[in-house]
């Protein structure tokens, strides 16, 4: 992944440059207790970084998102949203295989090929309506799933709370996305459907996140900590595809070869 | 006391001990019981959250329903977690009147936004023997509806919320994580956060006046 590189070099160099938080001494293991909890050993660099996010976010991201809130009717924006789901389904689909969630992929399998034929190239979600909703998934699960740790709490800008398992799941998702293939094998059409595509995805998830971080920023009394904790709990829940654990839910991580998976309908 | 009465206690005590004995250490909480309560108080605060009654007269009613409802004590405790022992007792006096407040006024602030709103239940399912986690799916109008599990348990003998999960995230756990933060990035000053506390109570009854 060449295009990683270079702001995977800068980051690292930001981070040499900023101070770490300290760990609490073993003779204060509340506080440590806390301190492994939040996850967070880069706290003043990931805090500088969600100042620089928030000031992208006042001026660019939430503006844009507003402005095609504004102009575009609610059943447009609900066919936007579909037809990118739509597009991701592939790479939904390798990562429920790598997963080993036998009906998850069949699950999405179905549903790319009812929605691309039957709903018009994605933009009508049919497949939900008969009984066959959709469900997200990414490499950075697929890497939870498979065992690995998530690494320390990251704030990426423009991109949000990340961490490197994460993070390096994002730019596989990219690299493999079979749509994103074609597209650099076509003509200048094709890439300019790519950068449209891309263009919409950031409008349209922030769109849809409008009302979520507005709550956060007007009611919490740090806006950073609320989301660092809904991140990595969200997650969890994500890797888990939403099921109870109990009340350890990393044990749960085992080899990925799901049996647990209850016979009801599908979610 | 008549022979009756009597014997009626000496045949109830070995059966009654043994219960006595158990309840406090486990008090378990019943399935139905739990999705039931979340039923009449869901719609309990729904028709108060819906009435045309002035907002100040929706405000003392949705603050009578939370405080039947739920742990408010327990969660208030919880969410101050290691800070609880830091704090003065007229800290903690203090921030459990703040913490009540804000729960209210966080929904008070909001209640144009829940006009309309409806909820219907889902499964219910045993979390811990005394930990029931009732699922709901909330609905607004204009919105997509969304799913909030509940997290019901025995308190003081009847079920209280001790929770509120959204997709996985846990509300206490959040702000357990937002509160401490406040704490410790002021130097572990307890009233940092009551001061903090009082700003928002503030900013929060002045948005509800919109």
């Amino acid at each position: 992944m060449p295009f990683l590189r270079r702001p995977t070099l800068l980051l690292l160099g930001l981070l040499a440059l900023s101070a770490c938080a300290t760990r609490p001494p073993a003779s204060e293991p509340e506080a440590l207790a806390e301190y492994e909890q939040a996850n967070d050993p880069l706290e003043p660099f990931n805090r500088t970084m969600y100042t620089v996010h928030n000031g992208l976010d006042t001026v660019l991201l939430r503006p844009a998102a507003e402005f095609y809130r504004f102009f575009l009717p609610q059943p447009v924006r609900t066919g936007v949203r579909n037809a990118l789901g739509n597009l991701r389904s592939p790479v939904i689909l390798i990562n429920d295989v790598l997963q080993g969630e036998t009906r998850r992929s069949a699950t999405t399998l179905a549903r790319f090929l009812m929605n691309s034929t039957f709903g018009i190239g994605g933009v009508f979600d049919v497949a939900k309506e008969v009984g066959l909703p959709g469900h997200s998934e990414d490499f950075g699960q697929t890497l939870a799933v498979w065992g690995l740790d998530e690494g320390p709490f990251l704030f990426v800008p423009l991109l949000g709370p990340s961490n490197p398992r994460d993070l390096a799941g994002f730019g596989v998702d990219v690299a493999a996305d079979p749509v994103g293939w074609a597209i650099r094998e076509g003509d200048s059409t094709a890439e300019a459907l790519g950068w449209t595509r891309y263009g919409l995805t950031v409008v349209d998830t922030r769109e849809g996140l409008i009302e979520a971080l507005d709550s956060i920023n007007e009611t919490s009394l740090d806006p950073y900590a609320t989301l660092r904790s809904a991140y990595r709990q969200r997650r969890r829940n994500d890797v888990r595809n939403g099921r109870p654990t109990g009340e350890a839910p990393a044990a749960t991580l085992g080899t990925g070869l799901d049996v647990t998976e209850p016979a009801g309908p599908a979610r | 006391m008549n022979r009756r009465s009597l014997l009626a206690v000496a045949l109830a005590t070995p059966t009654a001990l043994p219960l006595l004995a158990a309840s406090p250490a486990r008090a378990e909480m019943d399935i139905n019981q739990a999705a039931s309560f979340i039923d009449s108080t869901g719609q309990e605060l729904v028709a108060a959250l819906n009435s045309n009654q002035p907002i100040a007269a929706r405000r003392q009613r949705v603050a009578q329903i939370l405080r039947n409802a739920v742990d408010v004590g327990g969660v208030g405790r919880f969410i101050l977690g290691r800070w609880w022992r830091v704090a003065t007792p007229a800290e903690q006096q203090e921030y459990m009147k703040l913490f009540e407040e804000t729960l209210i006024r966080n929904l008070s602030a909001r209640f144009g936004e829940y006009q309309g709103v409806r909820f219907s239940l889902g499964r219910a399912q045993q979390r811990t023997e005394d930990d029931v986690l009732v699922n709901t799916i909330i609905e607004r109008p204009n919105t997509a509806p969304f799913s909030l599990d509940w997290r019901v348990s025995d308190v003081g003998g009847r079920p209280q919320v001790v929770d509120v999960i959204a997709e996985g995230t846990s509300l206490r756990l959040t702000q357990r994580s937002e509160y401490s933060s406040v704490v410790s990035r002021n130097g572990g000053q307890v009233s940092a956060l009551l001061d903090a506390m009082r700003r928002q109570i503030a900013a929060l009854a002045a948005r509800e006046g919109r």
